[in-house]
């Protein structure tokens, strides 16, 4: 081509176009959509248009979907092409001129020029075939609800007062969303058109790479997926830009808040029929999910009287766990002074259990702790979840009881016997996970309890005579 | 020297070609039935509201003794995995002797906007572990996490790590804030809360656009030019609209979960930063001990690799491995350069670690 004189170029492409078109009414004789126009000045991409009109939606069946969606980008396709090679053959004599006929852009006779002006802007909008409903056909679906607010543009500066106040406030509102989305839509589509430009001087570019000798574009194909190319990059290079990441968060921020407005609306409008609402709906499901939630987990994780007890509870253990720990430290055992000393027999005790796995290793009030723990929990549990032990083989339980008999009989505080009573009493909860979860908290409680006096006490004297 | 050199009578017949694809693909389309998806035979082990785990069956008894729980994202149809006879993970890996598992969300509805993260990392994938273990008499499993999924496989590992015994996370965004990752970029600025106040569940067809939206011309346009290609031929038409299917056939998104993954993921990126809880629990990465395998996509569009290869950085474990794929997010599944290289990487790896 480009070593043809160009008159006599576009004298060949012409005489082509009438031998395409004359291909294209044998391909489809069969529809006969012969258009008895001059072929030479009909665009190639009505021979697509043709093949549209023939396999319409209501004759493709379920590929309708596919076949308009091919049927459009093959049009695109070979507008494109055609629309290149038209313009750079549209001056006198010479090669055709690629940039310049890019420069004066894609007009193409039959085909609106917008398309060809913003092409990433008519991809975008082209999404909305495959089933996608973009952000613009959102607004045009929710027009119809949004007339009240069309309406109500002249109230925005009126103040609302009397009956309808809360009315005209609500359409006031709608009004403003509206204008708003409709703001921001104008900055978003501004952007996309500053892609689009910026795609043709990257297509120039990219053209101008390939005038080196080898790497010319010799098919029409190649032309349009460097253009393609062209597009998508300056597209990405927009689309994450800070400005694009504004204006993008403000263009949906604002559409949410007129469909938010336009709901308000519409559950308005239910609610004076009496029907449901989504709003309703929507209660009695989150209700619904926070029931099951609770059930799932046993209760123990959701909010309520019963998931505060337990969290009461285990506050109390790790405080006496606390205590508990600086009574048997060895630095703090060596501060407290006697609270260490005061406790042997339970040591010598700890030492008997053949049970333990390192019975030297455990402090002597933890051992008895545990071993109170041990019993207390086997007691609640019962017999199936913690087997009877040969009593004789316990002897820190009874030295337990033995040195701290007054402790064993102390009943729980009165905030611990309310969980106890209230969770491991309850008919319902008898069997329960939490129940059994509850009842050896206030167990192991009760033990700590026993042990960690002293300690506590010990520790208390200390502080007194000066010890930290 | 002009950059173009088309010779008219070239440009001509590529018209008329087309136009002749086009012809016979308008025939070849009319006789075509809805394409089915799904190569391999499986049976549901476990069943809550829409959730259902499956089993999938090979040909013969698996040799690993330790099943592989494939954790798929909210997103998108999890049939992606055994989408054909030949385009199939699963199918793959049954024949290196793994025992395969896939949780299957279904489509949530409204009954399930409340659903949160905690729902389904400490719930439903919870209980679909336990429920792959009862089943096969594992005491740990192994989990496979794909893009969504990779990522509520890395925060329920490390808070359920005595349920797994190896992680491996394909396509799977770790740092949310790369500078390359468009989608995070868009949703910085999104006011969350009312997103999801106003939609309840969001829409899938809005997934669908945004996803589009990142490559507007090259997916929504250049795609079906080289579609026209293929109209001629039956099988490749069938393939195209198997794809074509698992693109569109999304689910919608429960609201709340959502919005904690937007908020916490995408704008706070606090699965790096620190920060995250599912449910009551604070979500660490660095707990995360047991033997990690990372695959990732080199031209990934949706999660790009500077995403997911930071992975190493943060996991706790000292057997971290990374396999860098040659292709793209749906390419990792279906190309057939990932049915012969993803599966056996995956086996192999598993067996190195199966003592």
């Amino acid at each position: 081509m480009a070593d043809l004189p160009k008159n006599e170029w576009m004298d060949q492409w012409q005489a082509l176009s009438r031998q395409y078109w004359a291909a294209w009414q044998e391909l489809s004789r069969e529809a006969a959509a012969a258009s008895g126009t001059d072929p030479a000045s009909v665009p190639w991409h009505e021979g697509f248009e043709q093949w549209a009109r023939m396999f319409g939606a209501g004759d493709a069946g379920k590929q309708s979907e596919t076949i308009e969606r091919v049927l459009a980008s093959a049009r695109n396709f070979t507008a494109f092409a055609q629309a290149m090679i038209a313009a750079a053959t549209a001056g006198q004599g010479g090669a055709p001129g690629w940039q310049e006929a890019l420069r004066n852009g894609f007009r193409i006779p039959g085909v609106a020029a917008t398309p060809f002006d913003n092409p990433v802007a008519q991809a975008l909008r082209e999404i909305s075939g495959a089933g996608a409903r973009s952000f613009e056909q959102m607004m045009q679906g929710l027009a119809p609800a949004l007339d009240p607010a069309r309406e109500a543009k002249s109230w925005l500066r009126t103040p609302a007062f009397g009956f309808l106040r809360e009315h005209q406030e609500h359409y006031q509102k709608m009004a403003v969303a509206l204008i708003e989305y409709q703001e921001q839509a104008s900055r978003y589509n501004a952007l996309i058109l500053k892609a689009s430009q910026r795609g043709f001087e990257l297509f120039e570019s990219k053209l101008a790479a390939r005038e080196e000798p080898g790497r010319q574009i010799d098919s029409l194909r190649a032309l349009y997926d460097l253009w393609v190319d062209a597009a998508e990059e300056a597209y990405a290079e927009v689309a994450l830009s800070p400005e694009f990441r504004e204006v993008y968060g403000a263009l949906v921020n604002a559409q949410m808040r007129v469909r938010s407005q336009v709901q308000q609306e519409v559950e308005r409008i239910a609610t004076d029929f009496g029907m449901p609402t989504r709003s309703e709906l929507d209660s009695i499901g989150q209700r619904l999910h926070e029931l099951r939630r609770e059930l799932r987990n046993g209760g123990s994780v959701s909010s309520g009287a019963l998931a505060r007890e337990v969290e009461t509870l285990r506050r109390e253990v790790a405080a006496l766990k606390a205590a508990l720990n600086g009574r048997t430290s060895p630095a703090k055992n060596a501060e407290a002074g006697g609270a260490a000393k005061s406790s042997p027999p339970k040591a010598q005790a700890t030492r008997k259990r053949p049970r333990q796995a390192a019975p030297k290793k455990r402090p002597p009030a933890a051992a008895a702790l545990r071993a109170d723990v041990d019993e207390a929990v086997s007691a609640v549990s019962g017999p199936a979840q913690s087997p009877p032990r040969d009593r004789k083989k316990s002897p820190p339980r009874a030295r337990t009881h033995a040195h701290a008999p007054a402790h064993a009989q102390r009943p729980a505080t009165p905030r611990a016997r309310k969980s106890v009573a209230k969770i491991a009493h309850t008919p319902s909860r008898v069997g329960h996970p939490v129940a059994t979860f509850a009842e050896r908290m206030a167990a192991f409680a009760r033990a700590a309890r026993r042990h960690a006096k002293p300690a506590v006490a010990a520790a208390r004297r200390n502080q007194r005579r000066g010890g930290h | 020297m002009e950059p173009v050199r088309i010779e008219p009578v070239k440009a001509l017949d590529e018209v008329l070609k087309m136009e002749r694809k086009l012809a016979a693909g308008m025939r070849t389309l009319r006789e075509l039935d809805d394409v089915d998806y799904g190569a391999t035979d499986k049976e549901a082990i476990y069943r809550e509201d829409k959730l259902v785990v499956y089993r999938f069956k090979g040909s013969q008894r698996p040799t690993a003794k330790v099943p592989i729980l494939i954790v798929y994202a909210l997103v998108n149809r999890p049939y992606m995995v055994d989408l054909q006879s030949d385009r199939s993970l699963v199918k793959n890996l049954l024949a290196q002797g793994e025992d395969v598992y896939l949780i299957d969300w279904g489509y949530p509805d409204r009954a399930d906007r409340w659903l949160t993260l905690d729902d389904y990392i400490n719930g439903y994938i919870d209980r679909s572990v336990d429920a792959v273990a009862r089943h096969t008499g594992a005491d740990r499993i192994n989990l496979l996490g794909i893009c969504q999924g990779g990522a509520f496989s890395l925060c329920y590992t490390a808070l359920h790590q005595d349920k797994v015994r190896n992680l491996i996370t394909m396509v799977t965004p770790v740092d949310f804030h790369t500078p390359d990752n468009m989608l995070s970029h868009w949703m910085r600025e999104v006011d969350t809360d009312l997103f999801v106040d106003t939609l309840g569940n969001v829409p899938a067809d809005l997934m669908n656009w945004c996803y589009l939206t990142l490559k507007p011309v090259r997916l929504n346009q250049q795609k079906y030019v080289g579609l026209v290609d293929i109209l001629d031929d039956k099988a490749e038409l069938e393939n195209f609209l198997r794809m074509e299917k698992w693109i569109f056939d999304s689910p919608d998104q429960a609201g709340e979960a959502f919005r904690q993954f937007i908020k916490d993921f995408y704008q706070g990126n606090k699965l790096v930063k620190g920060g995250l809880h599912i449910g009551d629990r604070e979500v660490r990465l660095g707990d995360i001990t047991v033997p990690v395998l990372n695959i990732f996509a080199e031209q990934d569009h949706l999660v790009p690799p500077s995403a997911s290869r930071v992975l190493g950085d943060h996991v706790g474990t000292k057997d971290y491995t990374q396999l860098a794929f040659k292709g793209g997010h749906i390419g990792i599944y279906v190309s057939g350069r990932a049915q012969r290289e993803v599966p056996p990487a995956i086996h192999n790896w598993l067996a190195k670690r199966a003592g």
